[in-house]
């Protein structure tokens, strides 16, 4: 792999795997108990306060913590769920024939129609906000994308002739779905979950900054840059935190995608 | 060879585009635009509090009130920012002497905006839309005592009362008189008042033009905007950079550092009678018990829960009672905070080792801040809380309706509600039979001292009791550019009265 | 053509008919009884069986259906529950504000990408290029709220230039203010959009640059950039079109949270007031409406797709 393309990954684990270190380390230790209340408001960092603290006298780094372990939830659940639904709902969509597959391509088409945000928030909108319902509503959303790459996927492994051969000689559908089809629809696949995580993580912080993600008082970093809206121009720490340590994570998952994209195809000549 | 066409001319839509953006830079606002005829000031008001629709009987919300009442629909009588009732659409008023018969005699040439002529039977329709079987008014059962309305002639009005009501003709002075043969309500207005409706959009503003046919002293002003938006932030913005002139009720204590120290605005501190409650379900154990409220009471240090939202705004109190009520005392000490005390009477309960509950928790501000602090305090008698976030319409059809809730947080916005702690059917379920008769009697007294006497006598029961916690009094902060003058401090019961606001 | 013309007419109002029975279920699958919205405190059985008549929840399912297709298909998509008023006029009330914002922003990201995204390909291997596609990596990441915050914050309370939010209260009858308004919002959207649009026109220009035809192009003598300009971005506009159309759709509604952070009266906010109030009709109105211009646009994006694509005009294709 060039160099370049190496440096991709490289800079990419680095940006996730120092959060999600933190994160874990968080479920051990907190620096302050995310109740703790005796900071004084917005006090400036200090005091064992790395970040100061928030308008309860909380201490904000600990609270960016407490905001990860939401966003990596949200990124790995959600992505897990869809990832689940997607496969399985686009491989029996590649296996489908004829007006099936019409039927199978037009309602995936209709599910994509729904931008992923609108549709989780209608989910959220009747089911109640909590970090379940988000994780559920993106997973849905992004499941329509996957499972309309799987189809494709599918349907091109499909066509290759060692399937025919391998029906010729006997061998049962279900094998040849764990022999062939999914390990070479893995790593495409793989690199398109990894794809989107980021957008996962973005669209939970969306739905905390509306109010319709993980509800108060658990912070989330959306809802953390919502109530740091007010005092924007007196304590920006507030919102800055927050807002860096989001883009910090989405940009090190889409590194680390468009790394692994270039591991799992060598051949292509390009990075995405 | 298409692209380029496509490309060419989505070039030349942008420097169209970008061109009508500088043009509109130097553009300006057109904010003090002022009225033709009389030079006046439009008068640009900032709120949080979008009307749901119209009708103040059919569910318009807290922002109908501060938008409508006074400005466009008058009532009998008014409530002033001080909280006197004045004689606005009945002229004078005759009681009976065993204070059954109300006899209100109305103001003579009062045109409602259509052109139509005030009547006694619009007074009367007005009142029994407000008792209507399908009235979503706050006011519905404060006016249940109403027997029988007669209108012997166009300009007097008869009302029969059930019993004594000595609240009755404050009362009144929420009850719009609306033209009785309008039509509908929900998005056009008949009523009296110095404004008449002039565009409302959705989600956006609100126009009140001033009426030429007014019976009374002309609005200052030659109108008024309210500018709607959803949270506190965007609304402190268009105060900063000018879109509005004044914020009609301050609600983000953050912000307010940044009016305080700027002369280009006013911060002034009224009286607010929205009080911040937690609410406990008094049927339900372990709160039935008198001694786990009071415990429950003794634990939360309200004055650092209200310093670390309003910091030294807001009122601690100790009642349902606010300051502006006239049987108003001071009950902070009663079961005020003493961490110890509280672990005694928990022990006293049978609960020395603590227990938990859920809190069932709004989700908007400041009740999630609320949550978080009552938790970690009560976490340091042994109290284990669960924070249960809810939207409102959650909250009212889960705690208000089916009362389905162990423990809740609520801001109450009325003033004179201490009243409903006599009613065991209320949504805390409250029940004290010698309250409730005190409640009665003191709403039959036939002086306002003696009904003073014997609500104050029932609160202070409330209050030992520990009914309910009443955490703190919201202050009432509204915040304007030094321009502006005789704009309403004290919003009682959430009505802004514009008439009297002038810019300079 | 004109065959494909009709398919894919016909998978467009298929496409529909089968939202609308997603939309329908989804929100009848909810928990939560919709009259509670209507009625008072203490009602009556009767008060709350005619709050049902009225909204037509007292018949069984299916008939409801049938009754909010009937009710779509005349416009009449129903009255809010909260407010009473009538979805229909409200939804159209609301889109002087989120068409031009949806339409100017995708124009700007457009005019932004595309020129961008050829010259961080073309240059892909010089430094100028990498810091082109870094800053195209930062744009995706960023949230479009934060970069609205940051907007306000700036130009609007420092340096004071532009307001904060709002849209003016007459509308487009003060182009002046509107136009300011809308400026932020605007650069907001098109700045996120244009990240991800640089992307693929970055990539679907790379693999055009590695084409056959390209080569012959340069071998039968022609300068690069002819060649490119010639072959290649004919090309690799067939994707970077589908591209679009769904871009252009995804932002339309993607508008939402920028409506929120900038108070204006759109169609995203009146969405997410009607969730946070559990207002379905609303609910409904505004995710029929948008999901059909989403449906719509990927229809005119497929024949324009079509139309341009050279190698199915080589072949003449019906």
């Amino acid at each position: 792999m060039s160099r370049r393309r190496s440096l991709t990954l490289a800079v990419g684990l680095t940006l996730v795997l120092i959060p999600a270190v933190a994160v874990i380390v968080s479920f051990f230790w907190l620096p302050f108990s995310p109740d703790d209340t005796s900071g004084g408001r917005l006090a400036p960092p200090g005091d064992g306060h790395l970040l100061g603290t928030d308008k309860l006298g909380r201490d904000l780094f600990t609270q960016l913590l407490l905001g990860g372990r939401i966003a990596f939830a949200t990124g790995l659940g959600a992505v897990g769920v869809g990832g689940v639904l997607g496969v399985s709902l686009g491989l029996l969509a590649g296996f489908a024939t004829r007006w099936l597959d019409d039927a199978a391509a037009v309602a995936l088409d209709i599910l994509i129609a729904f931008p992923t945000l609108l549709l989780a928030m209608l989910i959220v909108a009747g089911a109640g906000a909590s970090l379940g319902t988000a994780i559920l509503a993106i997973g849905f959303g992004l499941a329509a994308v996957v499972a309309r790459l799987t189809r494709v996927l599918v349907k091109q492994v499909l066509s290759r002739e060692y399937i025919t051969a391998a029906r010729v000689a006997g061998i049962s559908w279900p094998r040849i779905v764990a022999t062939h089809v999914l390990p070479n629809i893995g790593p495409v696949v793989l690199v398109n979950l990894a794809l989107q995580t980021g957008l996962a993580v973005l669209a939970e912080a969306s739905l905390s900054y509306l109010g319709l993600g993980t509800p108060p008082p658990n912070a989330s970093w959306g809802r953390m840059l919502f109530e740091a809206q007010a005092t924007v121009l007196t304590a920006p720490r507030a919102a800055i935190a927050p807002g860096v340590a989001l883009i910090a994570l989405v940009i090190g998952v889409n590194l680390t995608a468009d790394g692994l994209r270039d591991l799992a195809d060598p051949t292509r000549r390009r990075s995405r | 060879m298409e692209k380029y066409i496509v490309k060419r001319v989505l070039a030349a839509i942008t420097a169209l585009g970008l061109a009508g953006v500088l043009a509109a830079c130097g553009g300006g606002d057109n904010k003090d635009a002022t009225s033709a005829n009389t030079g006046a000031a439009v008068i640009q008001v900032g709120s949080v509090y979008e009307p749901q629709n119209l009708d103040n009987t059919a569910g318009g919300g807290q922002g109908v009130t501060e938008a409508l009442n006074g400005n466009v629909y008058e009532g009998l009588f008014k409530l002033t920012d001080t909280g006197a009732v004045e004689p606005l659409l009945a002229r004078d008023r005759k009681v009976s002497d065993d204070g059954l018969t109300y006899t209100f005699t109305l103001r003579p040439n009062v045109k409602f905006h259509s052109g139509k002529a005030l009547t006694s039977a619009d007074v009367k329709a007005s009142i029994e839309r407000v008792t209507a079987a399908n009235s979503k008014s706050a006011r519905k059962s404060n006016l249940e005592v109403v027997k029988e309305i007669t209108t012997p002639d166009d300009s007097t009005v008869v009302v029969k009362l059930k019993q004594r009501s000595i609240s009755f003709v404050y009362n009144l002075s929420y009850v719009w008189i609306m033209n009785s043969q309008a039509k509908e309500f929900t998005t056009t207005e008949d009523g009296t008042g110095p404004y008449k409706l002039g565009e409302w959009k959705r989600g956006s503003t609100l126009t009140l033009d001033k009426f030429d046919g007014y019976w009374g002293t002309p609005a200052k002003n030659a109108g008024v905007v309210f500018h709607y938006y959803t949270d506190a932030t965007a609304l402190n913005n268009a105060l900063l950079t000018n879109a509005v002139d004044v914020v009609t009720n301050e609600q983000s204590p953050d912000a307010l550092a940044q009016f305080d120290s700027n002369k280009a605005y006013q911060v002034t501190n009224g009286k607010s009678t929205t009080k911040l409650l937690l609410a406990f379900n008094d049927k339900v154990a372990p709160f039935n018990k008198v001694e786990v409220r009071q415990a429950i009471s003794s634990a939360i240090d309200d004055k650092k829960l209200l310093s670390s939202i309003w910091g030294d705004y807001g009122t601690p109190i100790g009642s349902m009672v606010p300051p502006s009520d006239p049987w108003y005392e001071d009950l902070t000490s009663v079961n005020g905070y003493d961490p110890a005390v509280a672990k005694q009477k928990l022990a006293a309960a049978g609960l020395p080792n603590g227990f938990t509950f859920t809190l069932d928790t709004p989700n908007y501000d400041p009740h999630p801040t609320a949550a978080t602090f009552i938790k970690s305090e009560l976490a340091k008698v042994g109290i284990t809380v669960h924070i249960n976030t809810i939207t409102a319409d959650e909250w009212y059809s889960k705690v208000y309706q089916k009362r389905d809730f162990q423990a809740t947080l609520q801001e109450h916005v009325n003033d004179r509600d201490v009243v409903w702690y006599g009613n065991p059917d209320f949504y805390w379920g409250y029940r004290n039979p010698q309250v409730t008769k005190e409640i009665d009697q003191a709403e039959q007294a036939r002086t306002t001292d003696e009904q003073t006497t014997l609500l104050k006598k029932a609160n202070k029961t409330i209050a030992e009791e520990a009914a309910s916690d009443w955490l703190y009094l919201y202050p009432q902060i509204v915040v304007a550019s030094s321009k502006l003058s005789g704009y309403p401090i004290n919003g009682l019961n959430a009505q802004f009265l514009a008439y009297d606001i002038v810019k300079n | 053509m004109l065959r494909y013309l009709l398919r894919r007419t016909a998978i467009l109002l298929v496409s529909l008919v089968l939202a609308a029975v997603v939309l329908f279920l989804l929100l009848r699958l909810l928990p939560g009884d919709p009259v509670n919205a209507l009625l008072p405190v203490g009602a009556t059985p009767e008060q709350i069986e005619a709050a049902r008549r009225e909204l037509g929840t007292d018949v069984s399912l299916p008939i409801q259906f049938l009754n909010w297709l009937r009710d779509a298909g005349t416009l009449d998509l129903g009255r809010s529950l909260i407010s009473t008023l009538p979805v229909g006029p409200e939804i159209v009330a609301r889109l002087p504000v989120t068409i031009p914002l949806t339409l100017s922003a995708f124009v700007l990201a457009v005019l932004v990408a595309v020129p961008v995204g050829v010259l961080a390909a073309v240059r892909a291997d010089r430094w100028y290029g990498l810091i082109l596609n870094a800053v195209a990596q930062l744009g995706i990441a960023v949230p479009a709220f934060w970069l609205g915050l940051l907007l306000i914050t700036v130009f609007a309370l420092r340096l004071q230039v532009l307001p904060a939010g709002g849209f003016p209260p007459d509308g487009w009858s003060e182009p002046g203010a509107a136009i300011a308004a809308l400026v932020l919002p605007v650069g907001t959207v098109a700045l996120v959009m244009s990240a991800s649009l640089i992307r693929y026109v970055r990539a679907a220009t790379l693999e055009v640059l590695g084409a056959d035809y390209l080569r012959t192009a340069r071998a039968l003598g022609e300068s690069p950039a002819s060649a490119l300009r010639r072959h290649g971005l004919r090309n690799a506009s067939v994707p970077v079109i589908a591209v679009l159309a769904v871009e252009l759709a995804t932002t339309f509604l993607g508008a939402v949270v920028v409506e929120s952070v900038f108070a204006l009266p759109g169609l995203g906010s009146l969405l997410v007031t009607g969730i946070r109030q559990h207002d379905y009709p609303v609910i409904q109105g505004v995710m029929l409406v948008s999901t059909a211009a989403v449906l719509l646009v990927g229809f005119l994006g497929d024949i324009v797709q079509r139309l341009i694509d050279p190698r199915l005009l080589q072949r003449g294709a019906s």
